[in-house]
Formats: structure tokens, C-alpha cells, sequence
């Protein structure tokens, strides 16, 4: 009988030892969103504004760049940098960059949704909030 | 918390070192425990052999800002995995058989998806959960066995298989699960089977098994569901 309370405690032990293990869950996120947004050219498609919907497809559009070392530029000449992150429960892409003519662009947007192909972005600006819908071609 | 990173050759060696000297010492342990549950030990047995699994997933309002692209995703198929035990087979007075089976799984399956969001033009059907479809296991079974009187049970015997199995899952998710703790260490599912004895010298086996418990964290219920198929022998055989 000493042999099988032992060997039932030494199966509870294992498995028990198995369940109590788990990797920080918002580091894991921050990494899934920057491998699927990084080294990727993303074109704006669509643009909705107060339920307006501006579409792009099929037209000469903006892009922007995302690399993995932190960099990005866009179609419009700006360049810097961009990080994620996740405060109060929602995820965030801050872009700190400098236009063609050496001004200062500062924007953080937030993270709607993101895949390996679509990207949907949002900002609000003097209480309008826009969504933006970008894909890779 | 600390990330669970012992790779799964380890695991294996820690599961040798801990349950070797005690599986092959099984046979005593039944032999001398003679009060546990008035038991007769027929032997250890090794299995192994191949299934077919599938995990049916119904995301329920589950929301996250990822989106995966169900065109890619959804499988609505058994894929094929593969697998390896011991079984202590024993009886409890005479009439009524049964087994404890522990086995290392690896399984692959396909991933059904019972709902699909979407967000026309932009995105097509989409998900906001990615099913992983590769796991390493741990299956720890109890199978009560009856013999079906459908042939000369003097040569070849005909079993009825049922019990409960849980698996334990060995191998860690992927990234895009773990910033949702969308997995379950633990999955619960029914098992039942037939298996065709030929005179003790080999035993093929057919089971299905239906999960009970989900794999996933609510809302999501993901039921994990398979067939399996394997040939069962006398360790002594071989050892």
C-alpha cells in the first residue's frame, strides 16, 4: 500500500508541477503584435471617419514601413522610431519621428486590431476618432 | 511567475526516472498489495500506435486584438499523431478487467472553427483565436474492459473498452496563445473502444475519445476529440 501512495503522490507532484507555470502574458502580446506588424509596408485601404468611409484601393496610397530594429518610415518622407506598447488594457503603437523638413511627428495610435496582413489603427483628434485600415500587398 | 521552460526530453527523463523503477516493479506492486481492491495482476503491457485528432472550437465572444485569417486556419480534419505507453492490465475478482494506461502523446489536429468573424471589404472570415494544432501529452487512462461473447473467446476475445482519460498537456503554447492563457493544462475526455486479443500474443486496439472537459479558457470551448489505433504487447516479450 506504501507503494502506491507513493507512486499516486509522486503522479499528483508531477502534474501539479506542470500547472503552475505560465510566461508574462503581456510581454507575450507586445512580441506577437511586433512580429506581425514588423518588416512588413503597410497600405492605408480604407479610412473611417464619423462613419465615413474614405477608401483608397486601387490607388496610389500611403504606405508605411515597420522594421524590426524599431524603425519606420512612411510615403510622406517622415522617419524615427515606433514602440508598443499595452497601458490600461489597450494596445498602443507610439511613433516618434521627424518630417522632411526637420519637425517633430508624435503620435501614438491605438491597436484595434492587427494580423499578418491586416493592420486597423485608430486615433482621436479634437474628440473625432478615425479608424484606419491597412494591408499588405 | 516564472516561464515554464523544461524541454520535453527532459520531461521524458524526469517521467522515466520517477515512474521506470516503479512500472517495472509493477507487477510486485500488485502481487503484494493484496488489499488494493482485491486485484490480480495479467501484466505490463506496451502500446503504442497512431491517431487521428481534431479540436472543434467555438470561439463564443472571445475578443483580442489579433485577427487570423480563417481561410489559412480553419481545418475541418482528423491529422495524424503518434504515441507510445505502458498499460498495468489487471482484474478485479476474476470477472472484471481493467487497466491503467500512461502515455506519451504527440498530437497533431485539425482545428474547426464553429464561428467566424468578419469585417467586410477589409477582412474576410477571421478569428480572433489561432488554435495551435501541435501538442506533446501526457495521457494517464483508467479502462474498464468486458469481453464481447461474438467469437471462440478460447482463441480470439473481443473487448469492450470504456473509462475516463485525462491528458496533460506537456508542450507549451504558442506565444499567441500565452498572452491569453488560452490553453488548459488539462483536458478530461471519455474514452471507449474495442480491442481483438489473439490467444494473449498481441492485442490491436480502435478507441475514440470525446472530450468532456474544454482544452480552452472560457469563452472559448474547445473540444478535443479522437481516434485511435494501436497494437498492445507483453513487455516481458521484449525485456
Amino acid at each position: 500500500m506504501k507503494l502506491i501512495t507513493k507512486y499516486f503522490t509522486i503522479s499528483a507532484l508531477l502534474i501539479l508541477s506542470l500547472s503552475s507555470c505560465s510566461k508574462n502574458e503581456t510581454t507575450a502580446e507586445l512580441n506577437v503584435t511586433k512580429n506581425m506588424i514588423a518588416d512588413k509596408t503597410w497600405y492605408l485601404d480604407y479610412s473611417v471617419t464619423n462613419n465615413v468611409t474614405k477608401s483608397y484601393v486601387g490607388q496610389t496610397t500611403y504606405f508605411i514601413n515597420f522594421l524590426k530594429s524599431g524603425q519606420t518610415n512612411d510615403s510622406d518622407g517622415i522617419t524615427g522610431t515606433y514602440s508598443i506598447q499595452k497601458p490600461n488594457n489597450t494596445l498602443q503603437m507610439s511613433v516618434n519621428a521627424t518630417t522632411n523638413s526637420g519637425a517633430s511627428a508624435i503620435y501614438t495610435y491605438e491597436i484595434v486590431s492587427v494580423g499578418n496582413q491586416n493592420l486597423i489603427l485608430a486615433f482621436t483628434k479634437n474628440n473625432v476618432r478615425t479608424q484606419l485600415y491597412y494591408s499588405i500587398k | 511567475m516564472k516561464a515554464f521552460k523544461l524541454p520535453i526530453r527532459q520531461l521524458l527523463f524526469l517521467f522515466l526516472i520517477v515512474f521506470g523503477p516503479q512500472i517495472l516493479s509493477a507487477q510486485s506492486l500488485f502481487s503484494k498489495s493484496k488489499t488494493f481492491l482485491q486485484s490480480k495482476a495479467n501484466g505490463i503491457y506496451l502500446f503504442a500506435g497512431m491517431d487521428l485528432a481534431k479540436q472543434n472550437i467555438a470561439v463564443g465572444n472571445y475578443s483580442a486584438a489579433f485577427n487570423y485569417n480563417l481561410s489559412k486556419y480553419n481545418n475541418d480534419a482528423f491529422k495524424p499523431g503518434f504515441f507510445a505507453g505502458i498499460s498495468a492490465q489487471t482484474s478485479y475478482k476474476q470477472n472484471h478487467a481493467y487497466s491503467f494506461d500512461f502515455g506519451i502523446h504527440r498530437m497533431s489536429t485539425g482545428t474547426n472553427y464553429k464561428e467566424a468573424a468578419g469585417l467586410p471589404p477589409f477582412l474576410g472570415t477571421f478569428s480572433s483565436f489561432k488554435a495551435d494544432d501541435i501538442f506533446w501529452m501526457l495521457n494517464t487512462a483508467v479502462h474498464y474492459k468486458t469481453v464481447l461473447n461474438i467469437s471462440d473467446t478460447s482463441k480470439f476475445k473481443f473487448r469492450l473498452v470504456l473509462g475516463p482519460s485525462l491528458d496533460t498537456r506537456l508542450s507549451n503554447t504558442s506565444e499567441d496563445n500565452i498572452a491569453h492563457s488560452n490553453y488548459h493544462r488539462f483536458v478530461l475526455r471519455g474514452d471507449i473502444g474495442l480491442e481483438f486479443t489473439n490467444r494473449t500474443y498481441y492485442t490491436f486496439f480502435l478507441h475514440y475519445k470525446q472530450g468532456i472537459s474544454s482544452f480552452t479558457a472560457a469563452p472559448i470551448n474547445t473540444t478535443l476529440n479522437s481516434v485511435e489505433f494501436g497494437m498492445l504487447v507483453k513487455a516481458s516479450d521484449f525485456f
